[in-house]
């Protein structure tokens, strides 16, 4: 039993410290990776980048310009500065220039890799779509969908049976087959408007639910048969073209748009929704998709018919090129994490070292704990599996069974 | 005649440093034998090995045949063991005390226990922790008797005990072990507590066994001889008989296992004048002390 | 029946502070829910479900320690006095095997511990229950699990650490020890704990015979 128990905390020991070593290792030296800020230039119909770490501004071939210069290509973005500066151009491409119009196009939209692979609380306040205020105010009652909606009130934790029951027979009379799978909308009541939510039942299809002056309003929306959508984020954009950005799990982006709920994939590809992060400028002109992953960054942008006009791709040094990098696979056969960039679950996530270096370490500590034994004078054959978790365990191993020293088990 | 405790061979070292090599002794049914020796020569090592809480560097010990590092529970209800300082669950009173050891031995006498509680002036709601050392120790000792024990192993029972209370504790004890035929093995450090209890007697020191006899035959055959030297100079020591010599310039304290008249026979032999002979009678500690040394 | 005998003397060793405790634990809920009716009060239940499902603010993060005290609390009353001039001893001394016997000790700190901790889930959930539809509770426990887990976890290090003979040993322990309890207190957002319960659980029962390595080595004579 004593042995067992050895074995238990030997193990313990192993995983904290493959959580702690590395952890304080990166602490310590892991350097960040600058990405470059990247936009499109509608003016000069190349991207702009701006690395702010060396504070150059460039496009892509390389030409390096001012900061003014730069801004001054990018007028969407820079609006308040050009038009303090003066430089503020009058029209583009022939389009006469509305500070009104431009600020209605303006729109910035991000998807984080975490935000995918998060709880769902389930439960979600349904605004009043026309309360003819121009503020929202944040309904009394809070909905879930299961076998049906429940509308559960706030103040007193019971549910709204005639609600309930309304807006459930509205949902089932257009084909919804309870219980949901995914609700995804703007649950703030800081939006300029509400669009209700878009709903995924558990047969895959796609409805939009709002409330309308206290009654449900319930559509719908067809798309091809076998598209199933990953993620959908509601978006509030001030020109009011579509209802939200849809990730299917093909890693294709689509829009749904609020005239006539039109789904429109974007040519974008290049997004992978596990190990990327998403941005999307919107102005008058075009949008810009920027894809951001691990070693890489991808820029597209594309004009208001959603055509690709331009891309750029731009990559760097993988990470197990760094020095850093490398002399942690030296060390560490492993890491274990509890959190993880990519998620906002707690997990025992286990990365392995990028390359084998760390067996070197790892015989060498079992040569090293060989001679100590031996100095010891005691039997081997005891110690074997002491050894054996050397080699694979490495330095954790070797901390774990000197803080749990296998002595008086001959 | 069975051996109720048996130790082979044993050899322990702390680091590199020696307590005892190929230690032997053994303690037959019905005899109390004392463990004698300086502090640091392997008392405590020796009762912790006996009560399982050391292992030896090599060597065993056994007690009612099975190995002192893995005695069985039937074999534990047979030992009763007092801690040196008589250390005790003192968070408890007398009452809970009795409590909690009954539940363990089937044998269990409380009578004796309650008997000892009664000359004690404590309530029975009193901690233990608040009673002085004496008191602490009629507890220990009641305890021990309520349990009715065929091995006795104490460890220094009169640490800490006012002169009356180390009388009561080996007056008890000794009445109470030669009635019941009960064994004990003890240690002290008090030499003439000792002298009262016990009939076998091991002394070790820092080189090993020094005496492993009966009391008696011990007394018997270790002399002490007091003369004046004429010559201060006389070198005694090469004298195949002695054990320990002590000398103030030309006294001399002999000690040793030889007769007087060989003893008298070395000094003729070497023209060693001498005046005063004369063998000085010996208690135990005064036995101890001459045959382990002063120092 | 001599596990009544060994039970005895752990309860007369804690009691006090087993009691003290599940009063404070209790009290600290009833606080904890006096503050919720507060708020429901004065900022409204809606305002106060809306910061907890969109705004991360979890109700119950006061009680965060709150397990961790108690297990911390209940092996030193238990433990501690069995190292005080080594008295473990007379444990081990007992007709009894000694590991069998510093299992019952430790089942029955255990089994206190985790009656408390009843006492203290079953108020949150019931309290909870009031105020907040089934989702909202689930993933409170969700949240609050590590917690309690955390507080058999460090009994089970405490017991470990306090019975082992050597100083040194008892730095290193206590130095993994406190790091391995960092794993129950990830900054994380409600119910994000989900995945990793049951992992934790299996390893908190891994613990739970752990004392039985260090009382070997104090059986084998280490100073």
């Amino acid at each position: 039993m004593e042995k067992i128990s050895r074995y238990l905390l030997v193990f313990i020991a192993i995983l904290t410290l493959a959580i702690i070593l590395p952890k304080l290792y990166w602490m310590a030296f892991e350097k960040p990776i600058r990405k470059p800020f990247i936009l499109y230039s509608c003016i000069y119909d190349d991207f702009m980048i701006h690395r702010i770490s060396e504070k150059t501004w460039k496009d892509t071939k390389g030409q390096q310009y001012t900061r003014e210069e730069y801004e001054q290509k990018l007028p969407m973005m820079y609006l308040k500065q050009l038009l303090a500066s003066g430089t503020m151009p009058d029209s583009i491409d022939g389009v006469e220039l509305d500070m009104h119009d431009i600020a209605k196009a303006k729109s910035f939209f991000r998807l984080k890799i975490n935000e995918i692979d998060a709880p769902v609380s389930g439960l979600y306040p349904l605004f009043e779509s026309q309360s003819g205020r121009t503020m929202l105010d944040l309904p009394e009652d809070f909905f879930r969908i299961t076998w049906r909606i429940d509308f559960i009130d706030a103040a007193t934790n019971k549910v709204l049976e005639e609600k309930s029951q309304m807006f459930s027979a509205a949902l089932f009379q257009k084909g919804f087959s309870f219980p949901a799978k995914t609700i995804s909308g703007l649950s703030t009541p800081r939006k300029s408007i509400d669009e209700g939510y878009l709903i995924v039942d558990s047969k895959d299809q796609l409805f939009h639910l709002k409330m309308i002056k206290g009654n449900p309003y319930v559509k719908q929306i067809d798309f091809p048969d076998g598209l199933k959508f990953r993620h959908i984020s509601c978006v509030d954009f001030k020109n009011k073209d579509f209802y939200a950005y849809l990730f299917s799990d093909k890693n294709e982006i689509y829009i749904l748009t609020q005239d006539g709920y039109k789904l429109i994939k974007w040519p974008v590809d290049g997004f992978v929704a596990s190990n990327c992060d998403l941005k999307i400028y919107g102005d008058l002109f075009n949008y810009t998709v920027i894809i951001e992953g691990e070693d890489h960054i991808k820029a597209i942008a594309l004009n208001p018919d959603y055509q690709v006009v331009k891309t750029y791709t731009e990559t760097w040094k993988l990470k197990e090129e760094q020095t850093e990098v490398k002399i942690f696979s030296s060390l560490f056969p492993a890491q274990v994490s509890m959190t993880s960039d990519n998620s906002k679950f707690i997990r025992f996530y286990f990365s392995p070292s990028k390359g084998l270096n760390w067996i070197f370490l790892n015989l060498l500590l079992m040569a090293f704990h060989f001679i100590w034994l031996y100095g010891r004078k005691v039997k081997l054959k005891n110690h074997m599996a002491d050894l054996g978790i050397v080699a694979v365990c490495g330095i954790f191993g070797f901390i774990a069974i000197h803080f749990f020293q296998n002595k008086f088990f001959d | 005649m069975n051996n109720v405790i048996e130790c082979n061979n044993l050899t322990h070292y702390y680091g590199k440093k020696r307590v005892y090599e190929n230690l032997n002794f053994h303690v037959s049914e019905g005899s109390i034998l004392g463990l004698l020796g300086k502090n640091g020569t392997g008392k405590t090592t020796t009762i912790n090995i006996l009560n399982g809480f050391l292992q030896p560097r090599s060597g065993e010990c056994l007690i009612f045949g099975e190995n002192t590092q893995h005695l069985s529970p039937r074999t534990k209800a047979r030992i009763g063991f007092l801690i040196e300082g008589h250390i005790q669950y003192s968070f408890m009173n007398i009452r809970q005390i009795e409590k909690f050891y009954s539940g363990f031995y089937s044998k269990w006498k409380p009578a004796p226990f309650w008997e000892l509680m009664s000359k004690l002036n404590v309530t029975p709601t009193q901690k233990i922790s608040t009673m002085s050392c004496g008191q602490r120790s009629q507890v220990a000792l009641g305890l021990i008797l309520a349990q009715d024990p065929e091995l006795l192993i104490l460890d220094d029972f009169s640490m800490g005990l006012d002169p009356g209370y180390r009388r009561l504790f080996i007056d008890y004890l000794r009445e109470y072990a030669k009635a019941e035929n009960k064994t004990i093995f003890t240690t002290s450090h008090i030499i003439q507590d000792m002298e009262r209890l016990i009939d076998d007697l091991l002394i070790i020191d820092f080189d090993g066994v020094l005496a492993q006899t009966s009391v008696n035959e011990f007394m018997g055959s270790f002399k002490r001889f007091d003369f004046v030297l004429e010559n201060d100079k006389a070198d005694l020591k090469k004298a195949p008989f002695v054990v320990n010599l002590d000398k103030v310039k030309n006294k001399i304290e002999l000690y040793t296992y030889s007769s007087e008249s060989i003893v008298k026979k070395y000094l003729d032999d070497n023209n060693i004048t001498v005046s005063n002979f004369a063998q000085v009678k010996m208690g135990l500690e005064d036995a101890f002390i001459g045959l382990t040394g002063k120092y | 029946m001599m596990w009544k005998s060994v039970v005895y003397k752990e309860w007369l060793k804690i009691r006090w502070f087993l009691i003290g405790y599940t009063l404070l634990g209790i009290l600290s809920i009833g606080y904890l829910f006096l503050t919720v009716k507060h708020g429901f009060a004065f900022t409204g239940g809606k305002n106060i479900w809306n910061t907890f499902l969109f705004l991360g603010h979890q109700f119950f993060s006061p009680l965060k320690y709150v397990p961790l005290v108690g297990g911390l609390t209940i092996a030193i009353a238990q433990y501690f006095p069995e190292t005080v001039n080594k008295r473990i001893k007379l444990t081990f001394h007992l007709p009894l095997g000694e590991n069998k016997a510093l299992l019952m000790m430790h089942a029955f700190g255990a089994v206190s511990l985790l009656l408390s901790f009843l006492v203290f889930f079953g108020m949150f959930a019931g309290f909870s229950l009031v105020y907040f539809p089934v989702q909202m509770v689930t993933d409170s426990i969700i949240s609050i699990s590590p917690w309690f887990l955390a507080g058999f976890a460090s009994y089970f290090l405490v017991a470990l650490i306090v019975l082992e003979p050597e100083w040194k040993f008892r730095f290193y322990y206590s130095v993994v020890g406190g790091f391995f309890l960092t794993i129950y207190f990830a900054p994380a957002q409600t119910a994000a704990y989900g995945p990793a319960n049951s992992g934790l659980f299996v390893l908190t029962a891994f613990l739970s015979i752990a004392l039985l390595f260090s009382a070997y080595r104090f059986r084998k004579g280490e100073m």
